[in-house]
């Protein structure tokens, strides 16, 4: 998915593009780039990078210019590099183009258009249009017939749109199965992959529909029939709402949102591309050394890994937050670095990893931004595919990165001969069950989870208890909190209680417990021994847990019951609970849930 | 886009005040349920309203006579007989034309912010039907429903035994498509059938509702919804005809309106509000969340603590009313209490038809139009006397 916007108006535009594609970032962000004319000369800017980046880095706001595109990726296929990111223009610089969409028959056309003497500057489809444009200019000298000629050779789908040095002043664009839209203003005009794009600045919008193209100019617009060029009359829609509603797609929060989409996004972790995890096992298995980096709540993630490949590949691996590397790893040429980051940019990350290929040692990382640093520096990366991930607070990355780390131990005891073939392929059904579970426990459970979160949000302290793996989830869980709805929340592994925390423990000194299930029956016993010595001292303890209700029933003070569930996916589960009653409880206290105070969504300075 | 409330129904639940008049004309915070929705309707951007009447019908179509709402195009349909949320649907079929998407609404549900905004929003932005889910204190009265990624409604379960599910329940506002009245016809016009045709068809979406949001079934649940509403005040207002004498004191958000005399000493403190044409007596004490009716009469030394009495209720000397309802026409002799705890502070329970635990500690007395109580009598906790009823005075020395 990417983003088109375009502007035609009376003065300075850049702005106005700018605006267009960061609320067009929702549709991905790895590479953007502009395209604007002045005095019939085309001025084009891109990079890797996202929307607010680009914009810092390079001085495209001082161009004056009344007329202009833009365009920002995501890459599906195809690597993220500065060639490969639109606006491309044709040979003569004469036509820049930016699309959206897919032209399937693009490698004849390019092998014909080479032969023709074109040549071609990045490996994406998007290039052809741009050559044809000119082609078919210099036999007509009519951009519209040009448009039409080449919409005529290429198949597949788009949604494009071009500006030209012949007819400066308009906007070309057309549509065929991907979105596009024309904003209406006076003296001013627009066009968008979806109301996004402008509608800050009008709401009046005209949809395209397949096979229709437009030519749009400051104050006129014209919308025709591809294949008779026949002029049609289009209603104008009055969108009333606002960018961020329609974005969010109904849900009120994009942490929701996010929330909600962990079923399709541990979909897509299972459906990896095999080969690339066995690249990383086996990185792991020669190394003599390895650590797991990451910080704040891929630290956490690294700590679950590490009970993963503890228990799963019997393999200890040192988890080490990204800001400490430096002073706690002995790193050598035969360690191996294993680095986790939603956004890849991640400044300790990836002075860590600097620090350690300098020293020669063997890098990789699990990372959701395509052509992000840290994707492009490593040895092997491995792409979670989640989707862009917008609410600063992580949920369905972190949840991803868990199972892709879950995968990666399961495979590594397999090749070890930890585990056998059989409990392999087990730990394999429990994961693919997963994305079902977590979509049931979304559904019956968030009016619990809302009472409780209701009813405790006035809380300033909550205790969070969990031992063995269930103690990353107790700390990611309580970082939730922290994060969103600004509570003091503390993680810590149940056997540490008796050690000091037991003295502050009292009725104002609220306990979350997340309660393993009974199969684990070392882990349960012990969990419930750490309840039960904190009710002795009249705390209180809300229990997440797998067990009947009313069977424990003076043992917790509120209770979150869960549906029976395979014990590897158990702490899975868990931290989505987490997850909600964070969410919740950030809402009953009406938090910026987003966006929060003193937060940026990756954090790219040290 | 045209909006249908629906407003016949009997709402039994609500009983004593549900026995005179439609639930939408249920008083809270200074005005009705009704008056409500159609102010957040019209700043929604709806002003073609159609409601649906029956029980009552004249309580409701007098009061909207009388309190001109601008704007508004008010039309009034029929429900002859009571048959049903889906039969009173069915009422308004022939003003909605084919094609056409309607905004559907409960009457009884009670909303601060403007939820009818909200749900145009994601009908905009769905372009297909769209029900507002949301997600209450308990699940057991509402159709609770399933949700993809894609907030596609899946699957309905109406009103689950026990407290099985914890799911986002339906919040009874709705944006839907002319052809559901033929969905409401194949289904022997039952609502839940045809939603539930509707989600394995053509599909439904949900928009999530998050702010308060209140069904108002049960008598105590009108103080919540006093409260929900006071809640949300911003200022205070005093009608330039309102009279206060020395010594009153006002105290957070109190709204007095027009013609309002309040004696000398009496104290108020907010969120109040206070109707038009009321008297307060020397020294009374309204404490917060009071919402007292139009032309009521309060006499001196009253205390009125988190009540609701609508109009032209009278409360004599040295009464107090607190965590109550008192509908029009009450009489209250001087000297009454209704008692609002028990002496163990358990959750007070209320025989309404059957006896139900309302999880209150503090709750008081729902008293219907036009009861009178006689001087000296001390209420019961959770107390319902129902409209008409004569409570005699009740004396600890008699002349016999």
């Amino acid at each position: 998915m990417c983003g088109i916007s375009g502007v035609v108006g009376l003065k300075d535009v850049s702005q106005l593009l700018f605006e267009g594609i960061r609320n067009l970032e929702y549709r991905g962000y790895d590479s953007c780039g502009v395209a604007l004319m002045n005095k019939s000369r085309l001025f084009i800017k891109k990079d890797i990078g996202g929307v607010e980046e680009f914009y810092r880095k390079h001085d495209v706001l001082q161009q004056k210019s009344n007329i202009g595109i833009a365009h920002t990726r995501w890459a599906t296929h195809g690597k993220v590099t500065k060639g490969n990111t639109h606006p491309f223009t044709s040979r003569d610089g004469n036509f820049a183009v930016v699309h959206n969409g897919i032209i399937s028959n693009y490698r004849p056309l390019r092998d014909q258009l080479k032969k023709e003497g074109y040549k071609f500057s990045s490996d994406t489809d998007t290039e052809v249009i741009a050559h044809l444009l000119e082609k078919f200019f210099k036999k007509s000298r009519n951009p519209e017939k040009a448009l039409l000629k080449t919409l005529n050779m290429i198949e597949g789908t788009f949604a494009l749109a071009f500006i030209c040095t012949y007819l400066p002043g308009h906007i070309f664009c057309a549509k065929r199965e991907s979105p596009l839209m024309l904003g209406i203003g006076d003296e001013i005009k627009f066009v968008g992959s979806d109301f996004n794009a402008f509608i800050d600045h009008t709401k009046n919008a005209v949809i395209l529909d397949d096979g229709e193209y437009a030519i749009l100019s400051r104050d006129s617009y014209v919308v025709k029939n591809i294949l008779n060029e026949e002029e049609i009359t289009k209603p104008i829609t009055k969108i009333e709402w606002d960018s961020e509603t329609s974005k969010k797609g109904g849900y009120p929060h994009y942490m929701l949102k996010e929330i909600y989409e962990q079923p399709q996004t541990i979909s897509n972790a299972l459906d990896l591309e095999p080969s690339g995890l066995d690249d990383v096992v086996e990185m792991f298995e020669k190394a003599e050394s390895s650590y797991f980096l990451g910080v704040g709540t891929t630290f956490y993630v690294a700590i679950y890994a590490q009970y993963i490949f503890s228990e799963l590949a019997q393999k200890f691996i040192a988890p080490i937050s990204s800001d400490e590397f430096l002073s706690l790893a002995n790193v050598d040429k035969k360690t191996l670095v294993f680095a986790m980051s939603q956004s890849g940019e991640t400044f300790d990350t990836l002075s860590a990893l600097k620090f350690s290929q300098a020293k020669g040692a063997k890098t990789a990382a699990v990372v959701n931004v395509m052509g992000s640093s840290i994707a492009r520096m490593v040895d092997k990366v491995i792409l979670q595919g989640s989707g862009p991930e917008i609410c600063v607070i992580s949920t369905k990355a972190a949840l991803s990165q868990m199972v892709v780390l879950t995968l990666l131990g399961m495979k590594l005891g397999l090749k070890k001969k930890v585990i056998s073939k059989k409990a392999y392929q087990e730990n394999l059904k429990s994961l693919k069950e997963l994305p079902a579970i977590i979509q049931g426990v979304l559904n019956e459970r968030s009016g619990f989870i809302h009472r409780i979160a209701n009813k405790y949000c006035k809380n300033k302290n909550w205790l969070y208890l969990g031992r063995g793996i269930y103690y990353p989830i107790a700390l990611e869980a309580a970082l939730k909190m922290k994060e969103v709805a600004y509570v003091h929340a503390e993680g810590m592994p149940g056997g540490f209680l008796k050690h000091g925390t037991l003295a502050m423990i009292d009725d104002d000194i609220p306990c979350i417990v997340f309660v393993p299930p009974k199969e684990k029956k070392d882990l349960y016993q012990s969990t419930i021994h750490s309840i039960e010595e904190i009710r002795a001292r009249s705390g209180f303890v809300l229990g997440i847990h797998f067990t009947e209700q009313g069977k424990n029933h003076d043992l917790f003070s509120e209770e979150l019951i869960l549906p029976n569930v395979p014990t590897l996916t158990a702490p899975l589960i868990q931290l989505v609970i987490g997850q909600l009653f964070a969410y919740f409880t950030a809402t009953s206290l009406k938090r910026n849930v987003d966006k929060p105070r003193s937060l940026a969504k990756s954090v790219t300075v040290g | 886009m045209k909006a249908i409330i629906l407003a016949a129904g009997k709402g039994s639940h609500l009983s004593p005040f549900s026995d005179t008049r439609p639930q939408p004309m249920i008083g809270v915070a200074g005005r009705t349920i009704l008056d409500n929705s159609l102010e957040l309707l019209n700043s929604s951007g709806i002003n073609d309203i159609f409601v649906v009447v029956g029980h009552k019908r004249e309580k409701l179509i007098d009061a909207l006579r009388e309190h001109d709402h601008e704007g508004l195009n008010i039309h009034y349909v029929e429900q002859k007989q009571n048959r049903g949320i889906g039969n009173a649907v069915m009422q308004v079929k022939n003003k909605i034309s084919p094609g056409e998407y309607f905004l559907l609404l409960y009457g009884d549900i009670l909303t601060a912010n403007n939820i009818f905004s909200k749900i145009q929003q994601s009908f905009h932005a769905f372009k297909c039907p769209v029900a507002s889910i949301c997600l209450p204190p308990s699940n057991e009265q509402f159709g609770n429903v399933f949700l993809n990624a894609q907030m596609e409604i899946t699957k309905i379960i109406e009103k689950p035994k026990s407290n099985s599910l914890g799911n986002y329940v339906l919040a009874g506002v709705f944006v839907l498509p002319a052809s559901f009245f033929q969905l409401l016809e194949s289904s022997g016009a039952s609502m839940e059938k045809a939603l539930k045709k509707m989600v394995a068809g053509d599909g439904l979406r949900a928009s999530m509702w998050e702010d308060e949001w209140l069904d108002v079934v049960h008598p105590w649940e009108i103080l919540t919804a006093n409260k929900m509403i006071m809640d949300f005040w911003e200022g205070s207002s005093i009608a330039k005809t309102a009279i206060l004498e020395a010594n009153v004191t006002l105290q957070g958000i109190v709204k007095i309106e027009a013609d309002v005399l309040i004696k000398a000493g009496a104290v108020i403190e907010g969120p109040c509000s206070i109707g038009s044409g009321s008297y307060i007596g020397n020294n009374s004490l309204i404490r917060s969340y009071t919402s007292l009716g139009k032309n009521c009469e309060v006499g001196s030394g009253v205390e009125l603590k988190n009540c609701v009495v609508m109009d032209n209720t009278q409360i004599g000397r040295l009464s107090f009313i607190g965590d109550s309802v008192l509908g029009e026409n009450v009489d209250i002799g001087s000297g009454c209490m209704t008692v609002n705890r028990t002496i163990d502070w358990k959750p007070i329970s209320v025989k309404n038809g059957k006896r139900i635990s309302t999880g209150m500690s503090k709750l008081g007395a729902f008293i219907g139009d036009g009861v009178v109580v006689g001087a000296g009598n001390m209420i019961q906790p959770g107390t319902v006397v129902h409209s008409g009823e004569i409570i005699p005075a009740c004396y600890s020395v008699t002349h016999k």
